[in-house]
């Protein structure tokens, strides 16, 4: 022990898995500390090992992996000496932790109360009725209202952020020393996000807890942690204070990381994005040395001969590299080559001269109960019925939205989960049916047209979406998969049909003998850009991107977005892209359009809509993002209330009323705001608007 | 809920009316003539005659189907021919007994199956889970008939423990009409148990994988807490369905095991039915076992319905 105000000290920590393939170094020689009242990050990408520090530390690891070296020191004890015992009466009551998804990590089966109260119950031997006053408190003081009413819910009748809420509150209940946040917010919106991560460094604050944040978000992790470890293949790159680490990287990992994000300042939206050429290692043939070699454009000889250690930097960080301190001022961008990537462009201004190749006129869908489409649901899964039966019969997932996407241009889409952004989308390429209003393709109404109909409008619209993994056959290659819908078709044939193979997969930049692969020997990179190569085989003009690159780690998403951008402008495609993302939707766009509970609230050229925004709405999704640039967003801040799904239906007035910050009056709840358009095309739906002039 | 109950039970008697028709239809293309059958070989054709009039069986057949629906609806299920009694008493005694039956193996089924299956799922992959494995597939795959004659050959003949076959009612002293029930009982569940402790163990698997049971073990939960308020309280939901289908294969298994052990419920009562062309008792027997088979679908669902959380209480409420 060196310091007495550490609370845990993890040292030298190295730890292997079994598998089939051999022995597998998931952690090596990983040392970092937490102090009391700190909160430290941990980021890291897939496969970093992030999450098996935080199981190793709770005691949680599986049968298959052995810890080969270091020790975790606690309370003056090494947690990993401790009976199975001892450490069941540590975990959840000194040593705690808060999971990544909400939605699972409860039990459906069980009220909140019971859960809330167990650790009590268990560590704390209280009786029941005792441990269900202690959660009533505790569920108050993680902001939750009505807590008495809660603790007799039942999970699902929570939104996530209470979800989350709950979960916090019962991993502080026994009052732990040590709280380990797995991603705690990766699951929510950026709202919830921002609400929570309020609750979370006020909690740090006032109760002097240690917390160890793993998350793969940068600019989370820069708001919320004094100090953050880069965790990158088991190996700590880089471990500093955040502020410094963020500023001013050293390592090269580092630096790729912070250059592959898209940020929403104004001078980064209009450059191409530098990603970190190829993607995660495979851990069971890691380079020698220094892990990140093959990624590294910095990469000399010495960098595989020699072991690299973390070495101390003149600012007190240490980094795993040995020309950081030489080199520390060397940009990411500053690189002599960009990787055979297309050199920096500007994003072209967008003239929407030309008429929408798709448009969308007062579309609206209703999921209804009744109808001949849920009786055929009810009788295929009996579940359903039942809960459709207590829903309400009809939910306007898009009501009235009228849209218009040129070719060539990219709108992006914005808005909570639950606010209609996919059925919208959905009902554009006629994935499912409107319930009114038109859809027009290149000036032809296809709403109503049946499917026989449709086959050159297949042909010319399609979607990617968020899984590749649940969307790709597995038991088809990748070159099967591509042609697929060539065939389906009728666009090519035989010898011509290998050849549109490997040419989409080159544009993709795949080489051309994936096309023998299967899915499960791709990464989720190359799995995406498979889904995005069989997208463009019908050489379509427009393309629906759900969520499309929301699951990939940093590193890769940047290369996808930088190839989604060189496609479209290449073939001169149209987006509608989907995002909970806000950066990434400002970069790509032309266009956003911000969707809130099934209606458009603000649409325009991003410059109008986020510089300065100007909706209510806008204004508080563009405030809850955490963004490296901007730390004057911090305290101007401004926080909306609860969340869409929570929220009761609001029959009248301006939907957004119940959670506006900005709410006029009575007005506000009593008429609908009208949609006013400006002569650049910026049309806001908002009282403030006409309250102004 | 109440609408969807109700659906559920119009459903049940649309079901009903259908096999009416289709039971009705069966037993009139059974070969042989009704009333010779019932007067056997000898039988002069005057004889024949003057029994097809009384029972009217050269009325035209949907006006027979008629007869015998709107007797059914005031709850007449007809007499049997061959016995010449009413129907109703003559099924409602035999199936009382084929309930004791098919109860009691349930019960064992399903405290049985459910226990190996946690067993099974806890040390998976290792020698418990193989054995019981290997256990329940011997179970399944092979047919009740012979498990019987194992359990009267070993049980009753060999070790003498228990009586071969029969049934004694209950007022003949507790000892001895349990253990007629013994044998019988003991071959449904051997054939039945496989389905179950495997769903147990495969939903038992499926809840240990989790986020929810490592939240619990993470909150420093003792194991059997983890184990049973945690995985299997939600793993028994799936076990639940597959215990109703289960009640279609016990009468299948009940018709075999009560002429095996010669035991008189409604499985043999059928069988006799069957033999003797009694029209009314094969109908009236078919119907009920459509009505409690449907019925027992149902509330299996409607327990789905109560355990599950997430259908009892729809609402989002915060
Ligand atoms: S050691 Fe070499 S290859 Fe590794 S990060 Fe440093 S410069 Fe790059
Ligand atoms: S109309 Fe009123 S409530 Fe709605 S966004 Fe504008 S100010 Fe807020």
């Amino acid at each position: 022990m060196t310091d007495p105000n550490n609370i845990l000290e993890v040292n030298q920590l190295s730890l292997a898995y079994d598998t089939s393939y051999g022995s597998l170094v998931a952690l090596d020689d990983v040392s970092f500390e937490i102090k009391k009242g700190e909160c430290l990050g941990l980021a890291g990408e897939s496969g970093s090992g992030k999450s098996t520090v935080a199981r190793a530390i709770l005691g949680l690891l599986g049968p298959e992996a052995t810890i080969k070296k270091g020790s975790l020191m606690y309370a003056g004890a090494d947690l990993r000496e401790l009976s199975p015992e001892e450490q069941r009466s540590i975990r959840g009551n000194k040593i705690s932790i808060v999971f990544q998804d909400p939605f699972t990590a409860l039990n459906p089966s069980l009220t909140i109360g019971a859960q809330v109260a167990e650790p009590l119950i268990f560590h704390k031997g209280m009786s029941k009725s005792e441990a269900l006053e202690k959660a009533v408190d505790l569920l108050a003081s993680v902001g939750i209202n009505r807590p008495r009413e809660i603790i007799k819910a039942y999970p699902h009748q929570l939104s996530g952020g209470m979800q989350q809420r709950v979960l916090i509150a019962t991993a502080l209940s026994c009052d732990p020393d040590i709280l380990i946040l797995d991603e705690p917010t990766t699951a929510l919106d950026v709202t919830i996000e921002a609400q929570i991560l309020d609750l979370l460094d006020e909690l740090c604050r006032t109760r002097q807890l240690g917390v160890l944040f793993v998350s793969h978000n940068l600019a989370v992790i820069n708001r919320l942690c004094e100090r953050v470890c880069i965790l990158y293949a088991g190996r700590v790159l880089e471990y500093g204070k955040s502020s410094e680490v963020f500023s001013q990287p050293r390592h090269p990992y580092t630096k790729g990381l912070i250059a592959s994000l898209a940020s929403l300042g104004s001078e980064a939206t209009n450059n191409r994005l530098t990603p970190i050429p190829g993607g995660l290692p495979d851990m069971t043939a890691l380079p020698a040395n220094c892990v990140f070699q093959p990624r590294c454009p910095f990469k000399e000889s010495k960098c595989a001969s020699e072991i690299q250690h973390l070495a101390t930097m003149d600012d007190g960080r240490t980094v795993r590299c040995w020309k950081a301190q030489k080199e520390a001022n060397l940009r990411w961008t500053d690189l002599p080559s960009d990787h055979g990537d297309v050199p920096q462009k500007q994003k072209a201004s967008f003239q929407p001269s030309e008429k929408g190749f798709i448009e969308a006129s007062n579309l609206t869908k209703t999921f209804s109960s009744e109808g001949i489409l849920s009786e055929l649901v009810a009788k295929l899964s009996k579940l359903h019925v039942f809960r459709d039966l207590q829903r309400s019969p009809h939910v306007k997932a898009v009501d009235g939205i009228s849209l218009a996407i040129a070719p060539g241009e990219v709108i992006g889409l914005v808005g909570e989960s639950g606010c209609g952004k996919s059925t919208l989308a959905r009902c554009m390429v006629r994935l499912i049916e409107t319930t009114s209003g038109e859809i027009f393709a290149e000036g032809k109404e296809i709403s109503r047209e049946p499917e026989r109909k449709l086959k050159h409008f297949r042909q010319s619209a399609q979607i990617i979406f968020q899984n590749p993994d649940s969307s790709l056959n597995p038991r088809k290659t990748v070159g099967q998969i591509i042609k697929r819908p060539m065939v389906l078709f009728g666009l090519s044939h035989n010898a011509e049909l290998d050849r549109r193979v490997s040419e989409l997969l080159e544009m993709v930049r795949l080489p051309p003998a994936y096309a023998e692969r299967y899915p499960h020997q791709l990464s989720g990179g190359e799995k995406q850009r498979v889904g995005i190569a069989r997208a463009l085989a019908t050489s379509p003009k427009f393309i629906v991107c759900d969520e499309a690159i929301s699951a990939l780690d940093v590193s890769v998403q940047a290369a996808i977005i930088n190839l989604l951008q060189d496609l479209k402008e290449k073939l001169n495609l149209s987006y509608l892209f989907i995002s909970h993302d806000l950066s990434v939707v400002a970069h790509l766009s032309n266009r956003i359009a911000v969707m809130y509970r099934g209606i458009i609230c603000e649409e325009g050229v991003v410059e109008e809509v986020l510089r300065p925004p100007f909706h209510p709405y806008t204004e508080a999704l563009l405030s809850a993002v955490p963004r490296f640039d901007d730390k004057t967003a911090e305290t101007t801040r401004i926080r909306l209330k609860g969340d869409v799904l929570a929220m009761a239906e609001t029959s009248r007035g301006c939907r957004f009323h119940p959670r506006c910050p900005r709410k006029i009056g009575k007005i506000c709840e009593e008429i609908t705001p009208p949609v006013v358009e400006s002569a650049s095309g910026h049309r806001i739906a908002c009282h403030l608007l006409t309250d102004e002039k | 809920m109440l609408v969807y109950i109700l659906k559920r039970i119009v459903y049940i008697f649309c079901i009903l009316a259908v096999m009416s028709v289709l039971i009705f239809a069966i037993t009139q293309a059974l070969p042989g003539n009704v009333a010779r059958m019932i007067l056997g070989e000898f039988a002069t054709v005057d004889q024949i005659q003057a029994i097809e009039e009384k029972l009217r069986l050269n009325d035209p057949l949907p006006l027979q189907y008629w007869r015998w629906v709107s007797a059914l609806l005031t709850g007449d299920l007809g007499d049997s021919l061959v016995m010449e009694r009413p129907v109703a008493p003559l099924i409602s005694l035999s199936l009382q007994r084929s309930a004791i039956l098919a109860f009691m193996s349930l019960f064992c089924v399903a405290s049985i199956g459910i226990t190996l299956g946690v067993i099974a799922a806890v040390k998976h992959n290792r020698a418990p889970d193989y054995g019981i494995s290997f256990f329940s597939y011997l179970g399944i795959s092979v047919p009740e008939f012979f498990w019987g004659i194992l359990i009267i050959l070993f049980f009753a003949r060999y070790l003498g423990w228990i009586p071969a076959t029969g049934y004694v009612p209950l007022s003949e002293g507790f000892g001895t009409w349990l253990s007629h029930l013994i044998a019988p009982v003991a071959t449904l569940t051997l054939t039945l148990l496989a389905n179950i402790s495997r769903m147990t163990r495969s939903s038992m698997l499926e809840e240990l994988g989790t986020n929810y049971v490592t939240a619990a073990r993470a909150k420093g939960l003792p194991e059997r807490v983890v184990l049973f308020r945690h995985a299997l309280r939600n793993a028994l939901l799936p076990t639940i369905t597959v215990l109703a289908v289960g009640v279609g294969w016990l009468f299948g298994g009940i018709v075999v095991v009560e002429t095996v052990f010669a035991y008189p419920g409604m499985g043999r009562m059928l069988l006799f039915a069957i033999e003797h062309r009694d029209l009314p008792l094969i109908q009236a027997g078919i119907l009920i076992i459509t009505a409690i088979y449907s019925l027992s679908n149902l509330s299996a669902d409607l327990l789905y319905a109560y355990l599950n959380p997430r259908i009892r209480y729809g609402r989002t409420i915060a």
